[in-house]
């Protein structure tokens, strides 16, 4: 279990992440979402005890990384900023960290196989694809086969059978009861796998969300959505609001959105059920949408 | 820490940094030393006697600038290759890390400094023949130079890495150290030699006993290089803890 407390990390007079605060709790895929500077990395990067916050704590399991025993045990880590000496083989990348981290060998060969580089395990990396790369990454993140998966834009470099490889991976490790954190600043990556998600921009807490929680909605956009909006809140409606004159509905059917539209007195121009996951990509891209 | 210290020596291993760095710091002393041998016949002094070997083996530490250089790729290298993260995540106490490689980094010293003393006393032995001498083996000089050798590698070797924790980055740390011994202090030896006696590779000089005026005693200069590089090292293992990976 990962908390982030009142996390701020600023790089001079930049707020890299200001005040954030999540969770991301055990057997379950949350997805770390936001556009790109958005401050996942940073907030990766204090988890792991690479920076030190400015202010605010990040725990997992309750510690500090510093402070944990073994943290390759505990803690999975896949960083954009983590590189590879390109003259040493993937094979001994690997035995490095299973050394120093006292884990014994024969996890490397399991990790060369599950990532799909035991072909290519004792070629340097100097050689390696970008995605090949980042499956070395992968292995050595698990080496310690940690409760803990921390991941920072795992589908970079893979060509689309790999993000999907990946997506498996990342469901396989949430169902055996792994905490799994996914950072990706592309939705449709992790859209499909995530059991929630947190979005962040500009290092500021924008959304957390439980998937099962977005049940299906109706996307209504009329002329004025003011009114619209005052008959909804009038109504007791769950409702949200996403810009462009569009709003979101929860627990209704068209029908009945249709129907409260023509109380108020607005004309609807769309009105459409959507799926939790395009109400998801709905909601990011509001979150998001200044980056356009 | 073995554990950690035997993860060093693999980094090191599967790269190609000793393979080139070693032999070269070892031939660079052999042809300095062989040259020596050469000059001092020709300057006319008895090879074998103690003047002669101190004209000669001494020579056998000038390998020891690229130790240096190996000290500072160590440390600085994984942040020119960004495993420096990596090393981090699996030991975040930092000083464990930095302690670790200060240990390599001797040992990797006290193994080049043993090689290179081999080759040195091998070549200068032949050369002596070659000239007619008898090298002096039970001269205690002989001993205490290649004593010397070891101690002054071993502490460069140290040296660098403490400069390469210090300076992460690592053509800043090697250009900084070259310049720093083959400019700054030279001329400070010369200019101001009551300043110069005090500087790490005046210092190593002194260790490898050099016959050169007003340079510490060979123990003052060990311990002004420990205390070089402790204070260096100590220094380094602040930045790597109080500064962000």
């Amino acid at each position: 279990m990962i908390e982030v407390r009142s996390l701020t990390k600023c790089y001079g007079e930049h707020r890299a992440v200001d005040g954030l605060t999540l969770t991301a709790p055990a057997g379950q895929v949350t997805g770390f979402l936001g556009p790109n500077g958005a401050g996942k990395t940073t907030t990766f990067r204090c988890l792991l005890g690479l920076a030190e916050p400015t202010a605010g704590e990040a725990l997992i399991g309750g510690r500090r990384y510093r402070d944990l025993d073994q943290p390759r045990r505990q803690v999975g880590a896949l960083l954009e900023s983590t590189g590879f000496h390109p003259a040493r083989t993937g094979r001994n990348h690997l035995r490095i960290i299973a050394r120093a981290a006292c884990i014994g060998p024969a996890r490397i060969d399991t990790l060369l196989e599950l990532v799909g580089l035991r072909s290519a395990a004792d070629r340097r990396v100097g050689g390696y694809s970008l995605g090949m790369r980042q499956r070395l990454g992968l292995a050595a993140a698990m080496l310690g086969d940690p409760p803990v998966v921390v991941l920072d834009e795992p589908a970079n470099g893979l060509d689309p059978e790999g993000v999907a490889w990946v997506r498996r991976l990342l469901r396989a490790w949430a169902d055996q009861g792994r905490c799994v954190v996914v950072a990706s600043h592309v939705l449709a990556e992790v859209a499909q796998v995530v059991d929630r998600v947190v979005i962040i921009r500009d290092g500021q807490l924008i959304e957390e969300t439980e998937l099962a929680a977005l049940a299906d909605a109706v996307i209504v956009r009329v002329d004025r959505p003011d009114a619209m909006v005052k008959t909804l809140r009038d109504d007791g409606v769950d409702h949200q609001i996403l810009g462009d004159g569009a709003i979101s509905v929860a627990g209704r059917d068209t029908a009945e959105v249709g129907a409260l539209a023509v109380r108020a007195g607005v004309t609807v121009t769309e009105l459409a059920r959507r799926s939790p996951g395009e109400t998801l990509e709905a909601r990011f891209l509001a979150a998001v949408g200044s980056e356009r | 820490m073995r554990d950690l210290v035997a993860a060093e020596w693999l980094k090191l291993r599967t790269t190609h940094l000793l393979h080139g760095m070693i032999p070269a710091a070892v031939a660079i002393s052999f042809a300095a030393v062989a040259g020596a041998v050469l000059a001092t016949d020709r300057a006319g002094i008895p090879l074998a006697s103690t003047r002669g070997i101190r004209r000669v083996l001494p020579i056998t530490g000038t390998g020891a600038l690229l130790v240096l250089i190996v000290g500072i790729l160590i440390a600085a290298g994984e942040y020119r290759h960004g495993t420096a993260a990596d090393t981090f995540l699996t030991t975040p106490r930092r000083r464990q890390v930095v302690t670790a490689k200060l240990t390599i980094g001797a040992l990797v010293g006290l193994a080049a400094g043993g090689i290179t003393s081999l080759a040195c006393v091998g070549i200068a032995a032949l050369l002596y023949k070659a000239k007619g001498s008898v090298f002096p083996f039970d001269d205690s000089e002989v001993w205490l130079t290649l004593a010397g050798t070891l101690i002054y590698t071993t502490l460069f070797a140290m040296l660098g890495v403490a400069v390469g924790t210090l300076v992460r980055n690592q053509v800043l740390a090697v250009a900084g150290a070259l310049a720093w011994i083959g400019i700054v202090e030279h001329i400070l030896v010369n200019l101001a030699p009551d300043i110069g006696k005090w500087l790490p590779a005046a210092a190593g000089q002194a260790i490898v006993r050099t016959p050169l005026d007003g340079v510490l005693s060979p123990l003052g200069g060990v311990a002004l290089l420990v205390a070089y590089a402790a204070a260096i090292a100590a220094a380094g293992a602040r930045f790597a803890v109080t500064h962000d990976a």
